[in-house]
């Protein structure tokens, strides 16, 4: 089917003019640059439709597990989790609490998210070099597009976790529920400013992507997934809260277990009588504070960077 | 206000590195430290290991033109088009393209392995920035012009090369963008799609669009390309009409218009070489004048023949070769002599090279001076072979036509 004046000049046609940057206002030029990226990863957001869509299925096509391969990473965190608790348990001669465990499972979805999205985005320019190097189109849109595969497997987990949630004794239904939409927006932004660094990175510098399989492997060690911040002590607890991370999981716990609304501090008192802080809303202003930052910071550097890509091959 | 459709390539620049590329951190660190103080180079300046992958290139595609690009390897061809993408930016000068770009660049760069055919077109298409809308309306037709038929809902890892490679052009073929790039997608499967292929490229080609072609087949550059433009590291060695463009490609990657020695003891050499008329037309006569020597303290091998050899610029073959021995003449054994031969010149319109050499029986000796001959078509020949036919005609009898007529006649009547 063809229409009629197809060939007739169009108005309007997009005009693309490549030149030299020339240096105007930092900051001007950031904020033109990005909402330029932005109309960009617009105008193809089919594109970046077809290549989530491409690596779901890739996915789960030939996976014996299917809707399983969704679950599996966060129950392997849940039992490990499991196990260290268990062990600290008997330790110590106090008795596991479920709700310790829910939390657990609660913090093992968004932990494993994480995992899943930067493990898959970091590598997703270099094993896409052959479009890379050859074909025009918004670079961005293949480190998005595992972010995306991920959050829907991550929806999945979710479904999961609000039916399994009611059986370890913790019914979900609080208004600090509305906390959950605004923290998984945060991981998800969060998220994808390290996942657009870290592909830029890697083709760049090819052991990046070492690097990040180690942190990634050590890092639920750093991240409160087994273990509370409330556990380090007075001094250990606000520490193990700098990892952007940390505020997100602990406060998707308390708002899901606890029903805490997060814009209330929350403290304990431990064996040892010492206070400890739980919470805090500082915390949650931190959290949002990186992510408004690194977000537009690692989409600049991921769009200045990225007609250099082709000629590091 | 309305815009045209084009591509302005503004006095380009394109610096690339050659030597210390840090692709790990590793590597990085150490190499940070020792530059560190050391002056970076300004845009206009080489660092030690830079060089210019394309210089100074300058040049303008409208509508209803085809630019051919042609040169050898490392030419900077495949820059130019990365340039004209927007893949890669120009360290000097301006780009300007108006219009949606479509480029028939690795074709099926896109597919996945795992993926049917099916889901392959809506992927390969939104990368190329099909819409969803534009792919489903136009998905038969490009399952057909692939014809993978049967095959499409089957995983693209199951295909032969040949239907992978079909299937990416087809989606390709089938963008609509204002300006077109190609770039070495001409061979593309067997032979009837080529020819498909082909028919395809010279459709959008002609229907007005500015076009760009980067390709080493240079017949396909004569048929489709109304200009050409010769690369040379990086520089521009001339622009023009591709006849006359990829006349000095070959100039330039064959050899030079003076003679050469090619053993160290060849016996006769080529001085000068002539011939009637730069031009000539399909089927007529060309006069080819030769001077030589013998050079007296080299050995004689009794087998010496000084001759011409006629090659096809667009088709890059050797078209016809004939010597002395071939014909019969003896050369004389010392001295300094001409040799004139006339050609008809029974070959298809186009570029050709008139060559002149001293060879033996299993070697070349002396590659004498270049000609160049523009064979322009003649109302006699078209084709690619003159075959020097001749006909004739027969009436038919006057009574043998008016009986059938009669019998045609008889028979409408019976039907009526």
């Amino acid at each position: 089917m063809t229409v009629a004046g197809d060939v007739a000049p169009r108005l309007e046609l997009p005009v693309r003019r490549s030149s030299v940057v020339r240096e105007s206002g930092a900051l001007p030029a950031a904020a033109e640059e990005l909402t330029q990226m932005v109309r960009e990863l617009r105008r193809s957001h089919e594109l970046l439709y077809q290549l989530t869509r491409r690596d779901i299925t890739i996915r789960y096509k030939q996976a014996v597990m299917g809707f399983g391969w969704a679950l599996f990473m966060p129950l392997m965190i849940v039992f490990s989790g499991l196990v260290v608790q268990l062990a600290l348990a008997n330790f110590s001669g106090r008795a596991l609490a479920p709700t310790g465990l829910a939390g657990m499972a609660v913090k093992a979805v968004p932990w494993s998210f994480f995992v899943g999205a930067i493990g898959f985005a970091t590598n997703s320019l270099v094993a896409n070099m052959s479009l890379v190097t050859k074909v025009a189109f918004p670079r961005a849109v293949l480190p998005l597009s595992a972010v995306g595969a991920q959050c829907f497997d991550t929806a999945v987990a979710l479904l999961a976790l609000a039916i399994v949630l009611p059986l370890l004794g913790v019914v979900p239904a609080s208004v600090a529920l509305l906390w959950v939409p605004l923290l998984l927006v945060l991981l998800v932004g969060f998220t994808t400013a390290c996942a657009l660094f870290l592909s830029c990175a890697n083709l760049f510098y090819r052991d990046v992507k070492y690097i990040v399989q180690i942190l990634l492997t050590f890092g639920i060690f750093f991240t409160p997934v087994f273990f509370e911040p409330s556990m380090l002590g007075a001094r250990g607890a606000p520490i193990a809260m700098l990892n952007p991370l940390s505020p997100l999981l602990e406060g998707l716990r308390l708002a899901a277990t606890h029903g805490h609304n997060l814009l209330e501090p929350l403290s304990t008192t431990l064996a040892s009588g010492a206070v400890v802080m739980v919470w805090s809303p500082w915390y949650l202003l931190y959290s949002v504070l990186v992510t408004l930052i690194g977000l537009p910071a690692a989409a600049l550097l991921f769009y200045r960077s990225q007609y250099a890509f082709a000629e590091y091959v | 206000m309305a815009t045209e459709p084009g591509i302005v390539f503004d006095g380009v620049w394109k610096k690339f590195q050659r030597g210390e590329r840090h692709d790990s951190l590793r590597d990085l660190i150490p190499a940070a430290l020792r530059r560190f103080g050391r002056r970076a180079a300004t845009l206009d300046e080489l660092d030690a290991g830079d060089f210019w992958v394309v210089k100074d290139v300058s040049f303008q595609v409208r509508p209803g033109e085809c630019l051919g690009i042609i040169g050898g390897n490392g030419a900077g061809k495949s820059t130019t088009l990365k340039l004209l993408t927007g893949i890669l930016r120009p360290t000097r000068g301006a780009i300007e393209v108006t219009g949606r770009v479509g480029s028939l660049i690795e074709v099926s760069a896109g597919f996945h392995p795992d993926l049917s055919g099916r889901e392959n077109v809506f992927l390969q298409g939104a990368i190329m920035g099909m819409s969803h809308a534009t792919i489903r309306r136009r998905f038969d037709e490009i399952v057909a012009f692939a014809g993978v038929g049967e095959f499409i809902d089957m995983a693209v890892k199951r295909y032969s090369s040949g239907m992978n490679a079909r299937l990416g052009f087809a989606i390709a073929a089938h963008l609509d963008p204002d300006v077109l790039i190609i770039d070495e997608v001409l061979a593309v499967g067997d032979l009837g799609f080529q020819q498909r292929a082909f028919g395809r490229l010279m459709e959008l080609t002609r229907s007005g669009m500015p076009v760009v072609i980067v390709s080493h087949q240079l017949d396909r550059v004569l048929q489709m390309c109304t200009s050409s433009l010769l690369l040379r590291t990086g520089e521009v060695v001339c622009v023009g009409d591709p006849r006359d463009v990829i006349a000095r490609y070959f100039e330039g990657s064959t050899t030079s218009a003076e003679g050469e020695a090619l053993t160290s003891d060849a016996s006769y050499v080529i001085t000068e070489a002539s011939i009637g008329a730069p031009g000539v037309g399909s089927g007529e006569f060309i006069d080819i004048r030769v001077t030589c020597r013998r050079v007296a303290d080299r050995p004689l091998r009794g087998d010496e023949s000084v001759g011409i050899v006629l090659v096809s610029l667009a088709g890059a073959t050797n078209v016809a070769a004939f010597g002395t021995r071939s014909v019969s003449i003896e050369l004389p054994e010392s001295g300094t002599f001409t040799l004139e031969a006339r050609i008809q010149a029974n070959v298809a319109p186009g570029p050709y090279s008139v060559e002149t050499w001293v060879w033996a029986t299993h070697e070349s000796l002396f590659r004498g001076p270049r000609l160049s001959l523009d064979v322009t078509p003649t109302v006699t020949f078209d084709g690619s072979v003159q075959l020097n036919p001749t006909m004739s005609l027969h009436r038919v009898p006057e009574d043998v036509s008016t009986r059938v007529h009669g019998f045609v006649d008889d028979l409408t009547q019976k039907a009526s």
